[in-house]
């Protein structure tokens, strides 16, 4: 007859796919508002962005898939915003092959709707996509032009307005990657060590332990980890900028914080999970050790 | 409100064919499986088209040949890589090849160098000018971490009692380190889950039924 310990170590693991199921289908359909705390990583990226002065030009590489959409599209989307407010200027790229330059357009078409007085080629520039990622850094080290001859449309970078008198990264404030993969190592790598622009990443989760090795050697100005680094920068934002509250309560779209509820709750169940298996594993070693 | 554009429906099927491997494998998620791939293909093919070897290759030497000839180096290394389907002519790909690995060989090893190694020894070799108990506490950690680790992965002379010990140590480090990595892992592997969601839920299910 099998022990309640037994049933727990042999239980199919479907149920446990279905009770994570639940666990993040109730708090999308019934938010709860659960808090977010800000961590040190975000608040210093925030900071930097913040003391940045009206016609200072930032690069937002979008060098993310539609895979991790949900963590990257949030970060890049809150970069654009905080920039926009402050009449910071913009140039978006994307370094990712399979869905980065999509995803940049759809976040870009969202975003500078939200401000209508954005004049594009003034304001912001979409400079598309480029093969080879690690080479294009090295080339936009010594000419944006060479890397990216046109922006996304076809027209050629130097009929751009914005892009008069930046020739380089030098004359760029702050590179933002919104990274899955190694494309955002590469920027830390490429482009701060060897040009020293600054850099703040925005990883998916899973990459984001491997970035606080640079974060705390002083090779990252920021990171935003993960959705939760996501949802902590959105609630920076909103505490800073009245507008971008208003905006992010009354928004249809997906953003950090929506998805943090179904996150936390998650969490705890699998935490759960973590406990029992741990406990029964446990209790079963010790009843096969009494039997032997 | 409208309804969900088809695109949406197409999706949501394709979203629920995908997870429905979770209950067991099947014909349907077999088939967005290929989907999935056949399509990213075509998309990677197409951009890097139209993105890099228009703007970047083809534009430049049809506008003028005399200022981009240059560019029919790389333009011909990169079709010298198709050599390789020609048995006859197969040889010919290692050239292309071997400027292609050369290349990055050198831009990788100053990145890893400068970029990586360099900075991070720095970071490393912690300055114990400031007497405070905090930064006296991580320091010594963050070197007793660093210092144990690398004993672990010392492999060029046999584990003594001593080294032993220091490697066990060292584990533990790496243990708690896999501990962070895992938790972050199902942060983002969930975030994946939730944005599914929340897409079936708001842009196809809502809709369809006439909510918000």
């Amino acid at each position: 007859m099998p022990t309640l310990m037994d049933r727990i170590l042999g239980l199919d693991r479907r149920w446990i796919f279905l009770l994570v199921l639940i666990a993040v289908v109730l708090p999308t359909l019934f938010p709860i508002g659960l808090p977010t705390t800000t961590t040190d990583s975000t608040r210093r990226a925030f900071d930097y962005i913040e003391s940045l002065k009206p016609g200072d030009v930032v690069w937002l590489s979008f060098d993310y898939g539609p895979s991790s959409a949900p963590e990257n599209d949030p970060m890049a989307e809150g970069l654009m915003r905080q920039c926009f407010v402050k009449h910071v200027r913009v140039i978006v790229s994307a370094l990712y092959p399979l869905g980065g330059l999509a995803l940049a357009n759809n976040s870009l078409a969202r975003v500078v709707a939200e401000f209508p007085n954005l004049k594009y080629g003034e304001d912001y520039v979409n400079l598309g996509y480029k093969d080879g990622a690690a080479a294009v850094m090295r080339q936009l080290g010594e000419s944006i032009g060479g890397a990216f001859p046109t922006d996304v449309n076809g027209k050629p970078i130097a009929e751009i307005p914005m892009m008069q008198g930046v020739h380089d990264l030098h004359q760029v404030k702050l590179v933002f990657t919104a990274a899955t993969g190694i494309i955002g190592e590469w920027w830390i790598t490429q482009v701060h060590a060897q040009i020293g622009t600054p850099v703040i990443i925005g990883p998916t989760a899973v990459s984001a332990p491997k970035y606080f090795a640079y974060l705390n050697a002083g090779q990252l100005v920021g990171m935003l980890g993960g959705m939760k680094g996501a949802a902590e920068y959105e609630k920076l934002l909103q505490v800073s900028h009245p507008e971008l509250a208003t905006l992010y309560r009354s928004t249809p779209h997906f953003t950090g914080a929506k998805g943090m509820d179904a996150q936390a709750v998650a969490h705890a169940l699998i935490i759960l999970f973590i406990v029992v298996g741990n406990f029964a594993y446990i209790q079963h070693r010790a009843a096969a050790r009494r039997r032997s | 409100m409208h309804p969900p554009a088809i695109g949406v429906w197409v999706a949501a099927f394709l979203t629920i064919f995908a997870l429905s491997f979770l209950y067991k494998d099947n014909p349907l998620f077999r088939f967005t499986e290929s989907l999935f791939a056949g399509v990213s293909l075509g998309y990677y093919v197409g951009i890097v088209l139209n993105q890099t070897l228009m703007p970047n290759l083809i534009e430049p030497m049809q506008q003028d040949f005399g200022k981009n000839w240059d560019l029919v180096v790389p333009g011909v290394l990169g079709l010298v890589l198709y050599a390789r389907y020609l048995p006859r002519a197969a040889w010919i790909f290692r050239y292309a090849i071997t400027i292609y690995v050369g290349y990055y060989i050198g831009l990788d090893f100053t990145r890893r160098i400068h970029g990586e190694v360099l900075p991070q020894i720095a970071r490393a070799i912690v300055p114990l000018n400031h007497f405070d108990a905090h930064t006296i506490f991580y320091s010594l950690l963050f070197a007793l971490g660093v210092f144990s680790v690398l004993i672990y992965f010392f492999f060029s002379k046999e584990q003594d009692a001593v080294t032993r010990r220091i490697a066990r140590l060292g584990i533990w480090f790496l243990m708690v380190s896999f501990g962070a990595a895992f938790g972050f892992t199902v942060m983002g592997r969930v975030a994946l889950l939730i944005g599914r969601l929340n897409f079936l839920i708001h842009d196809w299910i809502y809709p369809t039924i006439g909510i918000r």
